[in-house]
């Protein structure tokens, strides 16, 4: 495993030719707690260690992502074959681990709950979805798919690229402004994968912080429970220090 | 005498408290939650002075202040009267339920996002989940067109909220260093303690000459009151649990109730009603507990914000009003406003962990005003703002990045830092809010629309607000930089102003030709600068009810005479 330099910048996508990053399978693999897809930078910390210091409201809202799997109730089985294969595509989901994005989207829809606007020339959002994933098969077809589930990753990439630059076109996408559709989609994507514990173990999020609050707050700095990076650690002392020695 | 005058006043900071509120010291020591037990109930039918509909920055600082004076109040508010120990979490997505999510159609060739964006919901309002800066306008932002030849000027002066900037900053309270931009003032509280990002940030932008200073944040800056100090957690837009964030819920309420006022939550107002024999409202229509209710008043002050408040005028139609209230003049609901608030995110070779620290930390008002050399007129100021991780998704995304690149733009949440700016709009008469007629909300209550398109002077101001943030983080030794284009904050569309016919309510917001209807929020504003909003709509409130009381305006025939209440014990322990 190749040692990555995070003091510089340079396995960021914009500053990388292609815009693309490195494999995460460079990363290390989790070795506490559970991260989607078990890599990670903070392969020691697991937020949900700290469970006893958050509040017991906030520990119940967030435990439940983690305990309980929503069925599936608004979707149809195509359509949530469909969507759950675009979600797993387009954050990067390939293997299990997985945070369960469908599942969490399907419940929040299905209970009512929206976000306060819609814009004119859109459907109800639980509407929108079914719209994008007939949308995703018709662009999929373009390609010469049969429909976007079992596509090849490139043909999926392709419409998830073309989806994300609203450039869609035809069938449902002549009543579907793509760009507004992109917009309520990720919205929801994004709020339920980065919603759930797992990710904030992979990217050293400190999590709820009630009652108990941060005390350090300048450049570098880490509360004694906080994330401590991969690589930050010689590995070779380190594997002393943490009593793994031989393993 | 001027160094020991100082002395002085350095060392009473922080120990001075508001003459004329109490809410701080009513709240409990040992809950989060208003105590409630000896709050007013009066009957529906019993013509209270005024009804105020909506709880938040306007309506809960006018409850406060007209229930100081002795006058009966009642204040309907659509949400809940929450209560922060069991309602609130330390989380982003579980917080969703302090937004107002209902039904809203957005439109426009630049659709502004409502709900988590701006748009709050039970007794405190938005307020309870802002991030917390708390600026006074500028003096020029009253008489833009008079310098810029842009917008209106208002009716009233910056001299005119003056005092009650002073008495509001007390009351929140505000912390923040000596402020040399506007008219230039100091704040109650000293500035809290900055986090690593904003260090870093202060000194790239020093590096190009532009001056950003700690605050003006409504944080308590150690206790106050029965408010603790701020805990640095970092989820002021997810409710402070702590108290420690000013929001009327902690600030106005528990005085108003003290005083005698009544805050009836989960109570949505359908209606005004008018008495079209005598051209005065009297009260208001209101569903509570699924029951159609109307509730006698001999005032009526609509505090709903800029969107719901010209929905529920448009609402009220009558013979006199068949366009609804106040609208014979196709006033209502125009030259609504938002501001340009793009963010930019800059990668440093620390740890930055922007999640600590309130997100309100610094800010720079140094470009706020008209500078010919920019090419266009008014301007911006920059603010810190911390994004959670959904929301540094979305501002990942927004930068073009999904897949592989959006998990790995993530997993580096920790070196980044992100600035805000928040660009002056202008005023522009064809943004409006309307109501749909034939979507409905689940009262069945027509529900609003919000048309909203920029102008090419707005474009040029986000531009240029986007290069000067851009060039600091550049400055300050950024790896790499992210932006994201979005909005912030509602004002205007029921603007008040000199000229009936160009407004909606005179220089009292006084609804023209309804002499006992006033609007106190943010929908009377006809400009609003690069300053967040909510300290000036607290003012606007504050000088309406200093109007009211003055007699300046007959809401009423008669009132009682104020009552004397006695002031309550510093301390109150619960259950002793």
């Amino acid at each position: 495993m190749a040692r990555i330099d995070f003091r510089q910048a340079g396995h960021l996508p914009n500053n990388r030719s292609g815009g693309q990053p490195g494999s995460p399978d460079e990363l290390p693999r989790q070795r506490n707690g559970v991260t989607p897809q078990m890599h990670g930078r903070y392969p020691d910390y697991n937020v949900l260690d700290e469970v006893e210091h958050w509040d017991r409201e906030t520990r119940q809202v967030v435990m439940a992502r983690v305990e309980h799997l929503p069925p599936i109730r608004l979707f149809t089985t195509p359509e949530a074959q469909t969507l759950g294969a675009f979600c797993d595509r387009v954050m990067a989901q390939g293997r299990e681990p997985k945070i369960p994005v469908l599942n969490l989207i399907d419940a929040k829809l299905f209970s009512g709950k929206r976000e306060g606007y819609r814009y004119d020339d859109m459907p109800d959002d639980a509407e929108t979805f079914r719209r994008v994933s007939q949308g995703l098969d018709a662009a999929a077809r373009q390609h010469g798919a049969r429909a976007f589930l079992g596509a090849s990753h490139d043909v999926q990439d392709a419409v998830i690229q073309a989806f994300a630059d609203g450039t869609l076109h035809g069938e449902v996408w002549d009543d579907l402004p793509p760009s507004k559709a992109w917009q309520v989609v990720m919205r929801e994507v994004l709020s339920a994968f980065y919603s759930h514990p797992w990710a904030w173990n992979e990217i050293g999020f400190g999590g709820p912080a009630y009652p108990r609050g941060f005390a350090r707050l300048g450049v570098g700095q880490r509360e004694s429970w906080e994330a401590v990076p991969a690589f930050e650690r010689d590995p070779v002392n380190d594997t002393h220090a943490r009593h793994v020695e031989g393993t | 005498v001027r160094t020991r005058f100082h002395g002085l006043r350095t060392l009473a900071r922080g120990a001075v408290r508001p003459p004329d509120n109490d809410s701080a010291f009513l709240l409990d020591v040992h809950r989060r939650a208003v105590p409630q037990e000896r709050m007013a109930r009066y009957d529906d039918t019993y013509p209270v002075d005024i009804v105020i509909v909506g709880a938040g920055a306007g309506g809960g600082t006018l409850a406060q202040r007209l229930a100081r004076r002795g006058w009966k109040v009642v204040v309907l508010e659509k949400g809940p009267f929450w209560d922060p120990d069991s309602d609130w979490v330390s989380d982003e997505a579980g917080s969703h339920k302090l937004y107002r999510t209902e039904e809203r159609i957005i439109g426009g060739t630049d659709p502004v996002e409502l709900g988590k964006n701006n748009s709050g919901h039970g007794v405190g309002g938005s307020m309870v989940h802002y991030a917390g800066y708390c600026p006074r306008f500028h003096p020029s932002d009253f008489e833009v067109r008079t310098r810029d030849g842009v917008g209106e000027d208002w009716p009233i002066s910056y001299e005119d909220l003056k005092p009650h900037y002073e008495r509001l900053e007390l009351e929140l309270p505000v912390a923040g260093e000596y402020w040399p931009w506007g008219d230039p003032h100091r704040y109650p509280h000293t500035a809290h303690p900055i986090a690593g990002g904003a260090e870093i940030a202060v000194e790239g932008a020093r590096r190009l000459g532009i001056e950003m200073r700690v605050g003006p944040v409504g944080i308590t800056n150690g206790s106050f009151g029965n408010r603790p100090h701020c805990i640095y957690r970092g989820y002021c837009l997810q409710g402070c649990k702590v108290n420690a964030k000013a929001s009327p819920l902690v600030t106005h309420i528990p005085d108003a109730i003290e005083h005698g006022a009544e805050i009836r939550a989960d109570c949505m107002a359908s209606s005004i009603e008018l008495d079209e024999s005598s051209g005065r409202v009297n009260g208001v229509r209101y569903i509570g507990d699924g029951v159609e209710r109307f509730q006698h008043a001999e005032a009526v002050a609509v505090c709903g914000y800029s969107i719901e408040t010209p929905r529920l005028l448009l609402n009220s139609t009558s013979r006199r009003f068949p366009q609804g209230l106040a609208n014979n003049d196709d006033q209502v609901g125009r030259c609504v406003m938002v501001q340009g608030a793009p963010q930019i995110a800059g990668r440093f070779a620390e740890e930055l962990r922007m999640y600590k620290a309130p997100p309100p930390e610094i800010s720079s008002e140094q470009f706020y005003e008209t500078e010919q050399t920019r090419g266009f007129v008014r301007g911006f100021s920059i603010q810190t703002v911390g994004p959670l991780p959904i929301d540094w998704a979305r501002h990942v995304l927004a930068d073009g990045h999904w897949g592989p690149a959006l998990r790995e733009y993530m997993r580096d949440y920790n070196h980044w830092y992100t600035l805000g700016a928040l660009s002056e709009l202008l005023p522009l008469s064809e943004n409006r809010v309307t109501v749909v007629s034939d979507v409905t909300d689940s009262n069945g209550i027509p529900v609003a629309r919000m048309d909203y398109s920029q102008c090419d002077n707005d474009r040029r101001n986000i531009a240029s607000a986007k290069r000067t943030i851009h060039d600091i983080l550049e400055a300050a030794g950024a790896q790499d930089i992210l932006t994201i284009d979005r909005y912030a904050h509602l004002v205007g569309g029921c603007r008040m102003g000199s000229d009936p016919q160009r407004s909606v309510v005179d220089s009292d917001q006084r609804v023209w030709e309804v002499p006992n209807l006033f609007i106190a929020d943010g929908s009377v504003m006809l400009t609003q600068g690069s300053a967040n909003p909510a300290i000036t709509i607290m003012a606007l409130a504050s000088r309406l009810a200093e109007r009211l009381d003055l007699k300046r305006l007959d809401a009423q025939a008669s009132r009682p005479r104020p009552r004397r209440v006695p002031l309550p014990p510093l301390i109150r322990a619960g259950g002793a």
